[in-house]
C-alpha cells in the first residue's frame, strides 16, 4: 500500500515535530510512507473565508498531487474534513457529500471524474488511519503522565472521530487518561475567526482551559495542532501549568 | 384582495421551480417506545407533570370543599359528579370541565370549546378540575388526532388545547415555578 | 466595516470579556442541557424523530404556495380573515389600523418573534395603544425597555436578584422575593390586563394547512388567555410556519418541546381555528391571520439555503453555540440571534450590512448537530461567506492578502520561499505588529528553524523505520511544547 503523507501547511511550518512523530509511529508499524513534495495547502483558509475560487483551484491541485497514493494520511482533522467533506461541493456542485447532518447540496450538472473522488475518499486523519484502516490500537507507546483529550470540532463532528483517539491513548503505557466535562466544546480557534474576533475566541479558550483545569491533568492532547496552539497560547499567557501535546507525539513516545 | 397576496404567491412559485433534494429519509424505527398499558402510563405521566389525581368520590368531595365559587361547563358528566356551578369563569375559584380525551404518552388532557364549556373556563380560574371516563384514554398523540378527526372533521370547535399539567414558568433563572398565568393546579377525577 | 459589524464587535467584545455574564448563561444552559439529556431518554430513536420532522418541514416549504392557499381557504371558511403582508411595514400598518378602526385601547401580546421583527410594539405606542407583553420573560424585558435575549428564554441573562430589584422598583415587592413570589406578582398584574384587553396578538408556532388552525405553544397559559378573553385575535406569522396536516403535530409538538426545554410537550399546545363559532359561549368575535413575507421568499429562492426556512424556532442552536454562550443575545443586534439568526439575517435584511454575523463563528458545527429539523446551519454560514465575497462585500485588504496567499500556495517552491520568509519575520520580531490580534490575549510560539519538508529532504526520507527521536523528530516525553516569545 502506497501511503502518502499529507502534512498541512500549518504543521509543516510551525509544528513539524507532530509530523515527524506521525512518521515515527507509522514506520514502527512497518508502513511504508512517502512525501509528495509538491503539496502545499488544502485550501481551507480560503474556503472558510469565502474565497471558493481559490479553494477550488487548490482542491484540484491536491487531487493531482496525491493521485498516485493508495492512502493519504494527515495529522489534522480539519484538513482531512476539508478534503473529504467539502471538496465534493467545491469540485462538483451536485454530488452529495457525506457531511453529517447535511440536508442537501444544490442540484447541478455533474462534470465528474471519479479520480478526484477516489483521492478524497482515501484521505484519512492519523488516528482514523491507525484504528480503522490498520486495525491497530496499541502502537507500542509509553507516556507517563495524566492527560485529558480535547475533541477538535472537525475530527469530532465532520469526521465522527470520538472513540478512535481514545482507543489509541488507552493503550499507551503509564498514561492516565481523564475526561474533561467540556471535551466537545470548541476551543475558539476556528481559523481566521481567532484573529477576526479575538476576544470571543479567547473567551471560548477560557472556558476550555477551565474545563481542563478541573481534571487536574498535566497534559491536554488533541489530534488538531491548531487547537493546541490556541489552548497553549492562552495557557502560557495566563501562566498556567497546562502542557499541550499532539496525539502523534504521545503515540511516538517510548 | 391586496396585491401582496399575488406578489407573494408568484414569488413563491418562481422560487420553487427548482426543488431541493429531500433530507435524510426516516427509517422504520419507532420514534418512541410503544406506550404499553395506557391507563397506568397516563397516571404516571399526569402525575409527573404535577397533575393531581382524585381517586375516589370522597377525595373529590374533600378537594372541592376548598373552592366555594365553582364554575362548570354544564355538561351531563360534570353535573352528575359536581352539580351546577353558579360562578362565572371570571369569579370562580375553580373551573370544572369535561374533556375530549386523555393522552397516555404525555399525560395530557385535550380540552376544546365543545367538550369543555368554551375557551376561558378551563384556563381562567386558578384551579382546573377535569371530569373524565377511563375509556377516554388514548395511547398517544397520533391516536388523539385520529379521535379528534373522527369527532370533528368538517365542524371543528374554534379552539382546542393539549393541556399537560398546570401552568408553569422557568423564565427566572430556570427555577421551575408552578402557576404562571393559567391554572396553578390541575386535577382529574375519573367518573367511572 | 459596516455600522452593524462595528456595533457587533463592540457589544460582543464587552460581553465576552464579562465573566459574570458568562457564568449566568452557563448556569442557565447547564440546567437546559440536563433537562434535554433526560428528555432524550424517552425517545427510542431521536435521530428518526429529527428525520421525520425534517421531512415534514421540507414538504411544507417546498410546496409552500399550495399549503398557504389551503390554509387561507380553511381560515376564511371558519370565519377568519387572512392578510398577506410583503413587508414589516405592511404588517404593522394592517394591525395598527385594524386596532384603531375597532377602538382598541389595550393589546395583550403572547410571545412572538415575528412581532419583534416587525417592531409592532413601537407602532402601537406611536398610535397611543397600550401593548403589554404577557410571557413572563418578555414582560420583564418590556419593563426594562430591552429586546429579548434569546428566542425562547427571553431573560436568560438575568438573575433572580435582577428581577427582584426590577419588581421592587415597579411594584414595590420586597427585594428578597423568591422566583415563585415574583411570578405571582406578574400573574396578578397581567391578569388585570388580560381581563381588560380589547385585542390579543399572538405569533404562531405552526399554521396547519388542512384545518386552517394556528398552533400556539406556551407553558404559562398566556397564549390561551390571549386568545380567549379579548374580542379580537390577531395572529402574525412568517409564511414559512405552515405545515401540511394536523397529524404532523404528533411529532412536531414533542420535538419542539424536547429541544426547546427538555419537556415531553409544552404545557399548553393550543389550536385556534377562527373566531367563536355559533353556539360557543366565549372567544373573540374576530380572527385575523397576518402572513408575513419580509424577505422569506428571497431565502426560499436560494436553493442552497432554502432549508433554513425549516426552522421551528426552538432555540437549540443558540444553546449549543459556544459563541452565543459567550456573547449572549443582545450583541447580535437583530431579532434572530445565534447560529440560525446569523444564517437568515443577510437574507431577511441587507446582506452587506449583516454578513459579518456569518463570520463570527468558529464553524464548530454544534448547531447542525442539535437542530431538530436537520438544517445544515454551519454549512450555510460558509455559503454566506462565499456569497459575501462574490458580491464583493469583503475588505479589499483581505481580498489582496488572499490573492497573494493563493499565488504562493499554487507552487511548492513559492510556498517554501514564502513560508520561510514568514517564519523569519516571526522569529525576528518583524511580524509582531501584524500578529497583534493574536498576541493581545495569547502567547505565540516561536516558529522552528526547520520545516517538516526540510527535515524530510535531509534525513526523513531515508530515516530508519520505527526509530523515535531521530534528530529533530519527536521530542522526549515531558518536554515543553515550544519555546515562546
Amino acid at each position: 500500500m502506497r501511503v502518502a503523507l499529507f502534512i498541512p501547511c500549518f504543521v509543516d511550518q510551525f509544528c513539524p515535530q507532530v509530523a515527524t512523530a506521525m512518521v515515527t509511529v507509522l514506520r514502527r508499524l512497518k508502513v511504508d510512507v512517502y512525501y509528495p513534495p509538491e503539496q502545499t495547502c488544502c485550501g481551507q483558509p480560503a474556503f472558510n473565508t469565502g474565497y471558493w475560487e481559490e479553494a477550488r483551484a487548490l482542491a484540484r491541485r491536491y487531487c493531482e498531487v496525491f493521485a498516485d497514493a493508495d492512502a493519504i494520511v494527515s495529522p489534522s482533522g480539519s484538513c482531512v474534513a476539508m478534503v473529504r467533506n467539502y471538496y465534493p461541493e467545491l469540485l462538483n456542485a451536485g454530488v452529495a457529500a457525506p457531511v453529517p447532518g447535511a440536508s442537501h447540496r444544490a442540484a447541478g450538472t455533474a462534470a465528474t471524474t471519479p479520480e478526484w473522488q477516489r483521492v478524497c475518499a482515501n484521505t484519512f486523519e492519523f488516528s482514523e488511519f491507525l484504528v480503522k484502516k490498520l486495525g491497530v490500537t496499541d502502537v507500542g507507546a509509553r507516556f507517563p503522565a495524566k492527560a485529558t483529550y480535547h475533541d477538535g470540532c472537525h475530527a469530532l463532528r465532520e469526521l465522527r472521530l470520538k472513540e478512535q483517539p481514545r482507543q489509541l491513548l488507552r493503550r499507551v503505557r503509564d498514561l492516565e487518561l481523564v475526561e474533561m466535562d467540556k471535551a466537545e466544546t470548541c476551543c475558539g480557534f476556528g481559523g481566521t475567526f481567532s484573529v477576526k474576533f479575538p476576544i470571543i475566541s479567547c473567551a471560548m479558550d477560557d472556558v476550555k482551559i477551565a474545563s481542563i483545569q478541573r481534571t487536574g491533568a498535566e497534559y491536554v492532547v488533541s489530534a488538531d495542532s491548531s487547537c493546541l496552539m490556541q489552548i497553549d497560547g492562552y495557557a502560557k499567557r495566563r501562566r498556567l501549568p497546562i502542557k499541550t501535546i499532539s496525539l502523534a507525539e504521545v503515540l511516538a513516545a517510548t | 384582495m391586496n396585491p401582496a397576496r399575488s406578489n407573494i404567491l408568484s414569488r413563491i412559485r418562481a422560487a420553487l421551480r427548482t426543488e431541493t433534494p429531500r433530507p435524510l429519509a426516516p427509517t422504520d424505527a419507532l420514534i418512541w417506545p410503544p406506550v404499553g398499558n395506557a391507563e397506568p402510563r397516563f397516571r404516571a405521566e399526569f402525575t409527573a407533570v404535577r397533575g393531581e389525581l382524585l381517586d375516589s368520590a370522597q377525595q373529590l368531595r374533600e378537594f372541592l370543599k376548598a373552592f366555594p365559587k365553582i364554575a362548570t361547563d354544564g355538561s351531563a358528566l360534570v353535573r352528575q359528579v359536581a352539580g351546577d356551578g353558579t360562578a362565572t369563569s371570571r369569579e370562580a375559584d375553580i373551573g370544572i370541565t369535561g374533556c375530549d380525551c386523555l393522552v397516555a404518552q404525555t399525560g395530557s388532557i385535550i380540552v376544546s370549546t365543545r367538550a369543555s364549556g368554551g375557551r376561558a373556563l378551563s384556563v381562567l380560574p386558578p384551579v382546573h378540575l377535569v371530569i373524565a371516563r377511563r375509556d377516554q384514554i388514548v395511547p398517544d398523540l397520533a391516536a388523539a388526532f385520529t379521535l379528534l378527526r373522527q369527532r370533528y372533521d368538517g365542524h371543528w370547535p374554534s379552539a382546542l388545547s393539549l393541556v399537560t399539567g398546570p401552568s408553569r414558568t422557568a423564565d427566572i433563572e430556570k427555577v421551575l415555578v408552578m402557576g404562571a398565568h393559567g391554572p396553578k393546579r390541575l386535577a382529574l377525577y375519573f367518573a367511572d | 466595516m459596516t455600522a452593524s459589524a462595528r456595533q457587533f464587535i463592540r457589544a460582543a467584545t464587552a460581553k465576552a470579556a464579562n465573566p459574570g455574564h458568562r457564568a449566568i448563561l452557563e448556569n442557565n444552559i447547564a440546567t437546559y442541557d440536563t433537562a434535554v439529556a433526560l428528555g432524550k431518554t424517552r425517545y427510542a430513536s431521536w435521530e428518526n424523530a429529527r428525520s421525520v420532522a425534517a421531512q415534514i418541514k421540507w414538504n411544507a416549504v417546498n410546496h409552500l404556495g399550495l399549503y398557504l392557499e389551503q390554509f387561507e381557504r380553511a381560515v376564511v371558511k371558519n370565519g377568519g380573515r387572512v392578510f398577506w403582508a410583503e413587508t414589516a411595514e405592511d404588517a404593522r400598518c394592517y394591525i395598527v389600523e385594524l386596532a384603531q378602526q375597532r377602538g382598541v385601547h389595550k393589546v395583550v401580546k403572547s410571545k412572538s418573534m415575528v412581532s419583534e421583527e416587525i417592531d409592532l410594539n413601537a407602532a402601537f405606542a406611536a398610535a397611543s395603544i397600550e401593548s403589554v407583553e404577557t410571557d413572563l420573560g418578555e414582560f420583564i424585558c418590556q419593563l426594562r425597555g430591552e429586546p429579548p435575549y434569546h428566542i425562547v428564554t427571553p431573560i436568560m441573562h438575568l438573575t433572580k436578584t435582577d428581577v427582584a430589584a426590577l419588581f421592587h422598583e415597579k411594584f414595590g415587592t420586597p427585594l428578597t422575593a423568591t422566583a415563585k413570589e415574583l411570578a405571582g406578582v406578574a400573574r396578578e398584574q397581567l391578569r388585570r390586563v388580560f381581563l381588560s384587553a380589547d385585542m390579543g396578538v399572538t405569533g404562531a408556532n405552526f399554521l396547519v394547512a388542512d384545518t386552517g388552525m394556528v398552533a400556539l405553544s406556551t407553558n404559562e397559559g398566556n397564549g390561551r388567555l390571549s386568545v380567549s378573553l379579548p374580542r379580537i385575535h390577531v395572529v402574525v406569522a412568517g409564511i414559512e410556519k405552515v405545515i401540511p396536516r394536523l397529524e404532523d403535530l404528533a411529532v412536531l409538538w414533542p420535538v419542539l418541546a424536547q429541544v426547546g426545554t427538555g419537556q415531553t410537550v409544552t404545557s399548553y399546545n393550543t389550536l385556534v381555528g377562527g373566531p367563536r363559532r355559533d353556539g360557543e359561549t366565549d372567544g373573540p368575535v374576530e380572527f385575523h391571520v397576518v402572513l408575513l413575507d419580509n424577505g422569506r421568499t428571497r431565502l426560499l429562492a436560494d436553493v442552497e439555503q432554502r432549508d433554513a426556512l425549516h426552522c421551528i424556532r426552538c432555540g437549540a442552536c443558540l444553546n449549543a453555540c459556544p459563541v452565543y454562550k459567550n456573547i449572549g443575545g443582545h450583541a447580535y443586534g437583530t431579532t434572530y440571534q445565534g447560529p440560525i439568526g446569523s444564517v437568515i439575517t443577510p437574507h431577511l435584511r441587507d446582506a452587506c450590512e449583516w454578513s459579518h454575523l456569518s463570520y463570527a463563528s468558529s464553524l464548530c458545527g454544534a448547531c447542525t448537530g442539535v437542530c431538530p429539523v436537520r438544517i445544515d446551519i454551519h454549512h450555510h454560514l460558509l455559503h454566506n461567506r462565499r456569497n459575501a465575497v462574490q458580491r464583493r462585500f469583503d475588505n479589499p485588504f483581505q481580498r489582496l492578502a488572499f490573492k497573494a496567499w493563493f499565488w504562493a500556495m499554487q507552487d511548492a517552491t513559492r510556498y517554501r520561499v514564502a513560508s520561510k520568509l514568514a517564519r523569519l519575520a516571526m522569529r525576528s520580531g518583524l511580524a509582531l505588529p501584524f500578529l497583534k490580534p493574536w498576541t493581545q490575549c495569547r502567547d505565540l510560539p516561536v516558529p522552528p528553524a526547520r520545516s517538516f519538508r526540510d527535515w524530510w529532504r535531509r534525513e526523513g526520507r531515508d530515516g530508519p523505520p520505527g526509530r523515535p527521536n531521530s534528530s529533530g523528530a519527536a521530542r522526549p516525553a515531558g518536554a515543553p511544547y515550544q519555546q515562546h516569545k
